[in-house]
C-alpha cells in the first residue's frame, strides 16, 4: 500500500514503450488506435482486476477462461429459451438472461470458496476442475455450434460506443474504480490483504477468513461472467471455444502488475498498468507486423522480466538475537 | 573412555557475553546434567559443541585432543551428536528411512545407486538392538507417539556411534511417564560407554538420571557437583545465586468484581477441567512448564481452538469460545507466544497491523478512515513508547520489542477487559522488558484483568497477584504471589505430581 520508487518502474517503462512505438510503429499514435487497444484489453482487464483480489487473498482462479465461454453460451441459451420457447420479448429476455448468467458465475465462485474453506481443497484444484467442467458444459449447452439468438441491439454492449469510447472500456473503468475503492478504502479490502498475508494471524485478529476468501472468489467469477456477456455481445453468439487460455494471460497481467503469487501484496492499480502494458505490446507488435509466434515468445520474456523488476527489494536478513 | 574437556570457553555476541570463561571436564559412561535458567548460556554451549557456533576464546578437547569444529558436520565426524527438543524427523517416512536420512545404503553392481533396503533394515534392527529399544520399523513416524519419536531421534543420532550425545531438553514435550523410556535409553547409552550431556528444566529428573550436575548462571559456570548432593535448594541456588530477592512491582489490590470466570474448560489432550476466576485489575500468572497445557489454555480462551467442554463467563455474559472474532467482541484478547507467525502480519504496515482488530469500529459504513487510524497509531505510539519512524513501513522492520508493543497496541485499541499474554517478554531486550512490566501494571490499574504465561518464573513473582500452578493439563493449585519465594515456586513447578 505504501508507494515506493520501484513501484513506478512499470509505469515508466510503459510510457517509454508508448513513446518508442509512436516513433516506429505506423498508426500507433492515433485516437483510433488508442480506443482499439482499450477495447482489446477491457474484457481480460475486467477479470484481471478481480483476479488481483483473489491472488492477494492467497488464492487462484484457473477457471476464468472457461467461465467466459460458459457465461456467453449460458446467456445465449437462456435468451433463446426465454425468447423462443416462452415467447418473451427480447427486451425482457436478454436482461433476465444476463442477470441469471452473472448470478450463476457468482454462485460458482462461492462454490469454490465453500470447497476451499469447508474441505480445505486448494482453489487451484477446484478451479482446475471447473476449468474443464465449464468448458464441457459450454459445449453441451451449444451442442458444439454457436448459438445466435441475440437481437441486433445486443451488439451495443460488446461492440458499441458511448461518447466515442467503447462500452467494454467504460465497464473496465467502472470495475477499476470500484475494485480500487474496495481494496484501498474498505474494511473488506484490508481483510483481503490480511488473509493473503497470513491467514492464521488474520483469524486470530478477528478477520473473517472464510467469508473474505469466498467473497473474492465469487466476485471474480461474477466478473468473468460479465466479461463472457460482453464477449458474446461482441461476437453476437454464444460460442464454446472462445476465450481459451485467457486465465494464463490474465494471471500474467496481474503478475506483471506487481502482485505477488504468494499472496498478501499487490494492487489493482498495478494490474491496470500490467493489462495496458500487455495490450500496448501486442498492439505495437501487430502494427509492426511481427510474426504471431514471436509475439508469444516476447510475452513470455516480458512476464519474467517484469517479475524480476517488480521484485521487492530483498528483505535484509533479520539479525537474530543471541540465542543463549 | 571418551572425555570431553572445555577450557575457558567464551562466546561474545554484539552487546552480550553469552558464555564467559567456561571450563568443565566430563567423562564417558556417565550422564552429565547441565542446568540454568533461560538465557544462562546453555544453548550457546550446545551450539559451540555441535559446531554451529565458534567460541570467541577457549579450547574444546575431545579425548585430550584439541579440536575446532567449522560446521555441525565437522562435529558429527568427530563423534559429537545432538538431540533437540524440536524433532527433526520427516513425519511421512518410516523409522528406517528417518534413521538413515541422507545416508541410505546403496547397492553396487550393474545398476549402481539403487537403495539397498535390506541392508538398511538390517542396520536399523542392529541399531535398535544395540540401544535395547523396539520400534515398528515400517510405520510412518507420524503414527508413533511423541515419546517414540524422540527415541527415533536419539537412535538417528546414535546411528554413527558418536562418543558424545548432547540432549537439549529432549523430554520437555513429554509427560513424566513418557519421559521414563527416554531416560532408560540414555542410561543404556551411558552404560555402553557414551558421554551424555543432558540439559533440562526439570530439576526433579536429575537425581535419578544424572551422575553430575553443572550449573550455568549468566554465562558463567557455577560449579559441578555429584548428583547425590544436588538437593532442589542447592540447584536453585546454583542457578540463581545465593541471594534471590525481587522487589515486587505490583502494589494495588484487585477490584472485587470478577471479569472472567472459567468453568470446567477442557480441550483434550492439552488440558482438562480448568476452572478459575480473574478479577478486574488482577494479574494472574500461570506457572507451569512448557507442555503443561498453558499455551493451549490461553489459545482456547482466546477462541483460537474450540474447547471440548466448559464455558467462560466474561463480564457476566456466559459464552463458549468459538472464534477469535467472538472473543474479541466479548473483550478478551491474546498476545500470542509466536509473534511473527500469529501476532503480526509481517507484510503489512504498522498502521494496518495496529488497527486490524478494531478496523470495524474505526470505519464508518465499512469505509476505512485513514485519519482515525492514524490517531490510534499516534495514541498507542505515545502510550507504549514505540520507536516508530514510519507507520506506513512494513511492521517487520521494527525491533522485537517494538513489534511486541505493536501487538499490545492493536489489542488495546479494541478496549479489552481481559488480556491473555503468552510469553510477553520473549525475544525482547531488557529495556523493552522493563517497559512491558510497566505497561502490564498500568493496564491492571486501569481495571483490565490479565492472565500471564511466562517461562521466566521470577517475572511472574514480580508482576502477579496470584499464581495458578499448571501441570499435565490441570490446575494443581494456586498461591498468593506476594508471599512466595522463588525457591519454593521453582521447587513447586519442577516437582512432578
Amino acid at each position: 500500500m505504501s508507494r515506493r520508487p520501484h513501484h513506478f518502474i512499470l509505469e515508466l517503462v510503459l510510457v517509454a514503450l508508448c513513446i518508442a512505438l509512436a516513433w516506429i510503429a505506423p498508426g500507433f499514435f492515433s485516437a483510433e488506435n488508442a480506443l482499439n487497444v482499450l477495447r482489446n484489453i477491457s474484457m481480460q482487464g475486467i477479470i484481471a482486476l478481480g483476479m488481483t483480489m483473489v491472488i492477494v487473498a492467497g488464492e487462484i482462479d484457473l477457471s476464468v477462461g472457461s467461465a467466459v465461454a460458459f457465461a456467453g453460451c449460458w446467456t445465449a441459451y437462456l435468451t433463446g429459451t426465454f425468447a423462443g420457447v416462452l415467447a418473451w420479448p427480447p427486451a425482457v429476455a436478454v436482461p433476465v438472461a444476463i442477470t441469471v448468467a452473472v448470478i450463476t458465475g457468482f454462485l460458482l465462485g462461492s462454490f469454490t470458496g465453500f470447497i476451499r474453506m469447508r474441505f480445505r481443497v486448494p482453489s487451484f484444484i477446484t478451479t482446475l476442475a471447473l476449468m474443464t467442467g465449464l468448458s464441457g458444459a459450454a459445449e453441451l449447452i451449444t451442442n458444439g455450434f454457436p448459438l445466435t439468438p441475440f437481437p441486433e441491439w445486443y451488439n451495443m454492449l460488446g461492440g458499441g460506443y458511448l461518447a466515442g469510447i467503447p462500452v467494454p472500456a467504460l465497464m473496465l473503468l467502472c470495475v477499476f474504480l470500484a475494485s480500487s475503492f474496495l481494496m484501498n478504502h474498505t474494511v473488506f479490502g484490508r481483510s483481503v490483504y490480511a488473509v493473503g498475508g497470513n491467514a492464521e494471524a488474520a483469524r486470530l485478529s478477528g478477520v473473517p477468513v472464510g467469508r473474505t476468501k469466498t467473497a473474492v472468489l465469487a466476485i471474480t467469477a461474477a466478473l468473468a461472467a460479465v466479461a463472457g456477456v460482453l464477449q458474446s455481445s461482441e461476437i453476437m453468439s454464444g460460442t464454446a471455444t472462445t476465450a481459451k487460455g485467457w486465465e494464463l494471460d490474465i494471471i500474467a497481467a496481474v503478475i506483471i502488475g506487481g502482485t505477488s503469487l504468494s499472496g498478501g501484496s499487490g494492487s489493482v492499480r498495478g494490474t491496470m498498468v500490467g493489462v495496458m502494458f500487455l495490450g500496448v505490446i501486442i498492439n505495437g507488435m501487430t502494427l509492426l507486423n511481427v510474426n504471431e509466434y514471436w509475439q508469444h515468445v516476447v510475452r513470455g520474456i516480458l512476464i519474467l522480466t517484469a517479475v524480476l523488476l517488480n521484485r521487492a527489494p530483498a528483505t535484509q536478513g533479520t539479525f537474530r538475537e543471541a540465542a543463549a | 573412555m571418551t572425555t570431553l574437556e572445555l577450557r575457558n570457553i567464551s562466546r561474545v555476541f554484539p552487546g552480550t557475553v553469552a558464555l564467559q570463561d567456561f571450563s568443565a571436564r566430563w567423562e564417558g559412561g556417565k550422564i552429565h546434567a547441565l542446568i540454568g535458567r533461560n538465557g544462562a548460556g546453555k544453548s550457546t554451549l550446545v551450539n559451540i559443541l555441535t559446531g554451529a557456533l565458534a567460541p570467541t576464546a577457549g579450547t574444546v578437547l575431545l579425548n585430550g585432543n584439541p579440536c575446532t569444529f567449522r560446521s555441525p558436520a565437522d562435529a558429527r565426524r568427530a563423534g559429537i551428536a545432538a538431540v533437540y527438543q524440536e524433532l527433526s524427523l520427516l513425519p511421512d517416512l518410516d523409522v528406517i528411512e528417518n534413521v538413515h536420512l541422507g545416508r541410505l545404503p546403496v547397492r553396487k553392481g550393474i545398476l549402481p545407486g539403487r537403495i539397498d533396503w535390506k541392508a538398511a533394515e538390517r542396520d536399523t534392527r542392529d541399531l535398535l538392538d544395540r540401544l535395547r529399544i523396539s520400534l515398528p520399523l515400517h510405520t510412518p513416524v507420524r503414527h508413533l507417539s511423541v515419546a517414540q519419536q524422540q527415541l527415533v531421534e536419539i537412535a538417528k543420532a546414535m546411528g554413527s556411534s558418536p562418543g558424545v550425545l548432547l540432549c537439549d531438553e529432549p523430554t520437555s514435550a513429554l509427560s513424566h511417564q513418557e519421559a521414563q523410556c527416554v531416560f532408560a535409553l540414555l542410561k543404556t547409552l551411558a552404560i555402553d560407554g557414551a558421554l551424555v550431556i543432558y540439559i533440562t528444566h526439570r530439576l526433579q529428573e536429575i537425581r535419578s538420571l544424572a551422575d553430575t550436575v553443572t550449573a550455568l548462571r549468566d554465562g558463567v559456570s557455577n560449579g559441578t557437583i555429584p548428583s547425590s548432593a544436588a538437593t532442589p535448594e542447592r540447584m536453585v541456588t546454583m542457578m540463581f545465586g545465593e541471594d534471590v530477592r525481587f522487589s515486587r512491582m505490583i502494589d494495588h489490590p484487585p477490584l472485587p468484581s470478577p471479569v472472567l470466570e472459567v468453568r470446567g474448560l477442557t480441550r483434550l489432550p492439552a488440558f482438562s477441567d480448568v476452572s478459575f476466576s480473574l478479577h478486574a485489575g488482577e494479574v494472574i500468572g500461570i506457572a507451569g512448564l512448557m507442555g503443561s497445557g498453558r499455551t493451549e489454555l490461553l489459545r482456547t480462551l482466546a477462541g483460537a481452538d474450540p474447547p471440548d467442554a466448559g464455558e467462560v463467563v466474561i463480564n457476566g455474559r456466559v459464552c463458549v469460545p468459538r472464534s477469535p472474532a467472538q472473543m474479541i467482541r466479548c473483550g478478551m484478547v491474546m498476545t500470542p507466544e509466536n509473534r511473527k507467525d500469529h501476532g503480526l502480519l509481517t507484510l503489512m504496515s504498522t498502521r494496518a497491523n495496529m488497527t486490524l482488530p478494531s478496523l470495524d469500529r474505526l470505519a464508518s459504513h465499512a469505509v476505512t478512515s485513514r485519519r482515525r487510524e492514524q490517531q490510534v497509531v499516534a495514541r498507542m505510539q505515545q502510550e507504549l513508547d514505540i520507536a516508530l519512524a514510519d507507520p506506513e513501513a512494513p511492521v517487520s522492520a521494527l525491533s522485537g520489542g517494538n513489534q511486541q508493543k505493536v501487538v499490545l497496541g492493536k489489542w488495546l485499541a479494541t478496549d479489552p477487559r481481559v488480556m491473555l499474554l503468552d510469553e510477553p517478554t520473549r525475544g525482547i531486550d531488557i529495556k523493552a522488558k522493563a517497559q512491558m512490566f510497566q505497561t502490564i501494571l498500568r493496564l491492571s490499574r486501569q481495571g483490565i484483568g490479565l492472565l500471564v504465561v511466562s517461562s521466566e518464573l521470577e517475572e511472574l513473582l514480580l508482576l502477579c497477584h496470584r499464581l495458578l500452578f499448571m501441570q499435565h493439563g490441570r490446575i494443581t493449585g494456586s498461591a498468593d504471589a506476594g508471599s512466595m519465594r522463588l525457591e519454593t515456586l521453582l521447587a513447586r513447578c519442577m516437582e512432578s505430581s
